[in-house]
């Protein structure tokens, strides 16, 4: 304390109130009471009450400890009883080259130090240029500054109001009357975002899943956002997406694993077309943290696993493939999720024999509505394959083809599954494909598609046959 | 409202105050899964260099939790943690939020983490050897180099030629040595809880390396597979249940990039320029990139599989691992608990099947009118994968090295890559082109203008018959030969199937309607 009394006398000289109070400030910030909503596209709003003491009449009232990605041009100020002048925001950073330059005409003190004795000896100096070097005058003599290499200490008597250790906004106002009261500053930041993580244990014996949803948010903006009242907007109002300069972590990609869309409405607020998502409590987002709050929690929801294969044209396969797992299940509120789901990534666990949960793959969810079916691909299915052959394509006439193709299924499990399979390319660049005979029913998805919903006896096979004619 | 903010401000800041901190240093016990490389193709091996596969590892451990709210801190995991993926367990108090905090303690954040704050400015003096220190105030940020208050005024550090240090009284809140997970909890009473912390983490990989060594008859061969796992992390797990996972996983996130720190700040020291034409000091150049991976561990690996297989009798496995099916994926589970070392390589047994009959195919596949001269044809051994015939068991990918005896020792015959099969499936192993067996597709002038002759011919520079296959690649079928469509199919193509007899070739006679 007593060294900081010494330290502090100058300071007030120069009138830099702030800065005093700042040495003494360690305990926490200048943030008011936090809000903060966050968009899936990496940007967020942040709003700031603050207690300010404005005097009557026009001041300049600065923001410390704002966003370091706080987008100036969105600020908005309100308190009662002002008027606004004007906004700053000021990026003259402080560094011992910006204080030398801005002391060019001024006095500074030159400590010199004899590097065989020790000994200093102080002297005024008057900064004529800084341009390559400092030129200096002392006295009637005209020096570089260190030109001999020997220790000088430069001692500065102040540095200029306008020289910043951060970006510092500021905004001036017109006060009718003196007196502390609430201010509200409001801004976009970019450097925060969210998106959602799902843990997902699928149960296959009984046909369920057990899913907790987790909302994950990250902050690298370079500030710490203190006991923020927390609020996740699933959206990114914006039709082209993230604003230029954000750097959007979290953002999915526009994909979606949704096998019928839903039609049910989520127990949520919601803000015009996007939920909202509340954290319960007030919450401290560190700069550089990612941080997990849980939102859904729901188990034994029904879900079952399909095999499906897709052949997008004609082709003989040499090598059996694979078919991919499939899980499906719901979001709606009966037999389901019974929520809306913001996009994410789920992530499927399955209890090995030793009852330990392992990872059996991951997929990625859009903004999902309450009520949608999903069908999300865990990976491939190790001992469900499916190999398919030409087996004729002849000419019928100069425009129609005809091609026979064979399809083998075989599984190496246990229990008996069910393939999807599906033949696509049907309306390539030829069109009017029609399938004259098939070995089973197969459902036409579209004028590209058709589909056989194939059970593949256990530790057995099952082929499948069809015979498409083709008009170019 | 102005009553009531005090009590705001106080409850701000008593959060991160006030809640207990309980740190986990390390687990009790660990089970670690590896998974292969998802980017990685059929067979293929593990580049040391760059571990692409991943990990889901399992802990579990003893923890005293306080009554109320605290905050509970795991060390001693893996460092490729990919933190959204993790789930706790067991919390009687379940967890309130996870945290993955990445500000970390560096000269730059250091003296970030302390603007506006007093420090120490400790200055040596060169002549007398005089060490003194004084109060000093930041007052800049780490983008431009550091300006200081001082008693005497505003000074810029290590622009005086003088040897200058700043010493801090601590370390900035919220800065930590490397990315780390905490939960907050909020325990109805206080007492000791078993908690299972479970995550992904990047820097494994696994793979399956096959040896096959072929009986002196030519008929059977001993199959032996190597579960090879590695580990870049620089932790350890001891005496770990190990097991590793064979099948294709869908993967969406990139972990790399989830497990990274953010971009964090860096401290460029400047001055004000000094002397005459000089700018003051360069920034410092970026550090050095970290040293890659020791390398010596592939040759161990390399002289691992070479020793084990240039035997003639390998000493036999004493652990193989258990295989059990998971889903659509296979387990493979090491019995024992073993070490998965810090930057090391480790291998167990795989699978042991002895004796599996084997058929020695020479095979080419081609087009009907593809001319060509003196082909090479490929070498497939070729297995069923069935337990009548010694095998039966699900095959993880891999890469094949097979062994045959000649002079008395098991040399090198052949090396392939196998891809995944199921029990049923048939395996058709390539493992190299015979320049003995020779492939001739020749076109004769056609009997009429419309269709022209080709003939295949084989020719076996060995002296012993080999069985050949020549696959065709079949589009249209209409106008086909009869004499291809009387061919058997075999993996869908027309397949013409000869035994050449020793130091003999065989031919094959086919007409083709010329295109349109």
């Amino acid at each position: 304390m007593r060294a900081l009394a010494g330290i502090c006398a100058p300071v007030m000289l120069v009138g830099a109130a702030a800065a005093c109070p700042a040495a003494a400030q360690d305990a926490g910030n200048a943030q008011g009471d936090l809000s903060v909503t966050i968009y899936n596209g990496g940007q967020s709003l942040v709003q700031d009450v603050r207690r300010l003491a404005i005097p009557a009449g026009r001041s300049r009232q600065e923001f410390p400890d704002v966003s370091a990605q706080i987008r100036p041009q969105t600020v908005s100020f309100a308190a009662d009883g002002t008027a606004i002048v004007e906004q700053n925001f000021d990026y003259d950073l402080l560094s011992p080259n910006a204080l030398m330059e801005k002391a060019v005409g001024e006095t500074i003190t030159l400590l010199r130090i004899n590097p065989a004795t020790g000994a200093q000896t102080s002297e005024r100096a008057k900064v004529l240029a800084v341009n390559g070097g400092v030129v200096l005058q002392i006295g009637s003599r005209i020096e570089v500054l260190r030109d001999d290499g020997l220790p000088v200490r430069v001692v500065f008597d102040k540095i200029p109001p306008n020289l910043r250790a951060k970006p510092t906004l500021s905004i001036t106002v017109d006060s009718d009357r003196g007196g502390t009261r609430p201010a509200t500053l409001s801004y976009l930041t970019g450097g925060l975002g969210w998106a959602a993580d799902y843990v997902s244990l699928y149960d296959e014996k009984a046909g369920t899943i057990d899913v907790q949803g987790w909302v994950t948010l990250t902050n690298n903006t370079g500030t710490t956002f203190d006991n923020a009242r927390t609020l996740l907007v699933a959206g990114t109002p914006s039709g082209s997406g993230a604003p230029i300069g954000t750097t959007p972590r979290y953002r999915p990609r526009p994909q979606t694993n949704i096998r019928s869309a839903g039609t049910e409405s989520a127990p949520r607020e919601q803000l015009g077309d996007y939920y909202l998502y509340p954290l319960p409590e007030r919450t401290t987002i560190a700069n550089a943290q990612t941080k997990q709050v849980s939102f859904l929690d729901v188990s034994g929801v029904p879900a079952r696993k399909v095999y499906e294969f897709t052949l997008d044209g004609f082709q003989t396969m040499t090598e059996p493939a694979s078919a991919a797992s499939v899980i499906k299940f719901t979001s709606s509120a009966d037999g389901g999720l019974g929520d809306a789901l913001p996009a994410g990534t789920v992530r499927f666990y399955q209890r090995d024999l030793r009852g330990d949960p392992q990872f059996i793959g991951e997929n990625r969810i859009g903004h999902t509505p309450m009520g949608s079916e999903l069908g999300l691909a865990t990976g491939e299915a190790f001992d469900v394959k499916v190999q398919a052959t030409i087996v004729s394509r002849e000419r019928r006439s100069s425009t129609v083809w005809r091609t026979s193709m064979s399809y083998r299924l075989t599984n190496a499990r246990a229990e008996p599954v069910t393939l999807d399979l599906t033949q696509r390319g049907l309306d390539w660049y030829w069109d009017e494909t029609r399938i004259i005979t098939e070995s089973m029913k197969s459902k036409r998805l579209d004028s590209d598609g058709t589909q056989w919903s194939v059970t593949v006896p256990a530790n057995g096979e099952a082929t499948v046959t069809a015979t498409f004619e083709t008009r170019y | 409202m102005r009553r009531l903010l005090p009590l705001l401000l106080l409850a701000a800041a008593s959060p991160a105050a006030a809640q207990p901190v309980v740190t986990s240093a390390a687990p009790d016990s660990v089970s670690v899964s590896i998974f292969r490389d998802p980017g990685r193709g059929e067979g293929g091996s593990i580049d040391l260099d760059w571990l692409q596969g991943f990990a889901l590892i399992s802990e579990t451990r003893t923890i005293d939790l306080p009554a109320g709210e605290s905050r509970l801190r795991f060390e001693g995991v893996a460092e490729g943690m990919v933190a959204v993926s993790a789930i706790v367990t067991g919390l009687p108090g379940g967890v309130v939020q996870k945290n993955r905090d990445a500000a970390l303690l560096s000269p730059a954040s250091l003296l970030d983490g302390s603007l506006g704050n007093r420090v120490h400015l400790r200055r040596t003096d060169g002549a007398t050897g005089k060490v003194t220190e004084e109060d000093a105030i930041i007052r800049s940020g780490p983008g431009g180099a550091v300006v200081l208050q001082t008693p005497a005024g505003f000074e810029a550090l290590r622009c005086t030629g003088l040897p200058e240090s700043l010493v801090y009284d601590g370390v900035p809140a919220g800065l930590t040595a490397k990315p780390t997970l905490s939960v907050t909890t909020r325990s109805p009473a206080a007492g000791r809880a078993t908690v299972t912390l479970t995550y992904l983490a990047t820097g494994f990989d696994w793979a399956s390396n096959y040896v096959a060594r072929v009986a002196p008859d030519g008929r059977t061969l001993d199959l032996f597979a190597w579960l090879t796992v590695a580990n870049s992390n620089g932790e350890s797990f001891a005496d770990a249940s190990l097991s590793a996972i064979a099948g294709t996983l869908n993967i969406e996130s990139d972990f790399d990039d989830l497990v990274e720190a953010p971009p964090q700040p860096r401290l460029h020291l400047s001055c004000f320029p000094t002397g005459s034409g000089r700018y003051g000091r360069p920034p410092p150049p970026p550090p050095p990139a970290p040293p890659p991976l020791p390398a010596p561990a592939l040759e161990m690996a390399d002289s691992i599989v070479v020793t084990g297989a240039r035997r003639a009798m390998a000493s036999p496995a004493a652990v193989v691992a258990v295989q059990e099916a998971l889903g659509d994926l296979k387990l493979y589970r090491v019995p024992i608990p073993v070490t998965v070392a810090a930057n090391g390589q480790k291998q167990v047994a795989l699978l042991v099947k002895d004796a599996v009959p084997f058929r020695r195919i020479y095979r080419l596949r081609d087009c009907l009118s593809c001319e060509d001269g003196a082909r090479e044809a490929e070498i497939v051994l070729r297995m069923e994968n069935r337990k009548a015939a010694a095998l039966g068991v699900p095959l993880p990918s891999g890469e094949v090295a097979v062994f045959e005896s000649a002079m008395g020792e098991q040399l090198l015959a052949g090396e392939g890559r196998l891809r995944d099969h199921a029990v049923g499936e048939t395996v058709n192993l390539v493992i190299g082109d015979s320049s003995q067996v020779r492939v001739s597709i020749e076109n004769y002038v056609g009997s009429n203008g419309s269709a022209a002759d080709y003939r295949v011919t084989v020719t076996n520079a060995n002296p012993f018959a080999v069985d050949f296959e020549m696959g065709f690649e079949v589009y249209d079928t209409a106008g086909l030969d009869k004499r291809i469509r009387k061919l058997p199919r075999r993996d869908g193509q027309p397949t013409w199937a000869a035994t050449v007899p020793a130091n003999g070739s065989r031919s094959f006679d086919y007409r083709v309607k010329e295109a349109d």
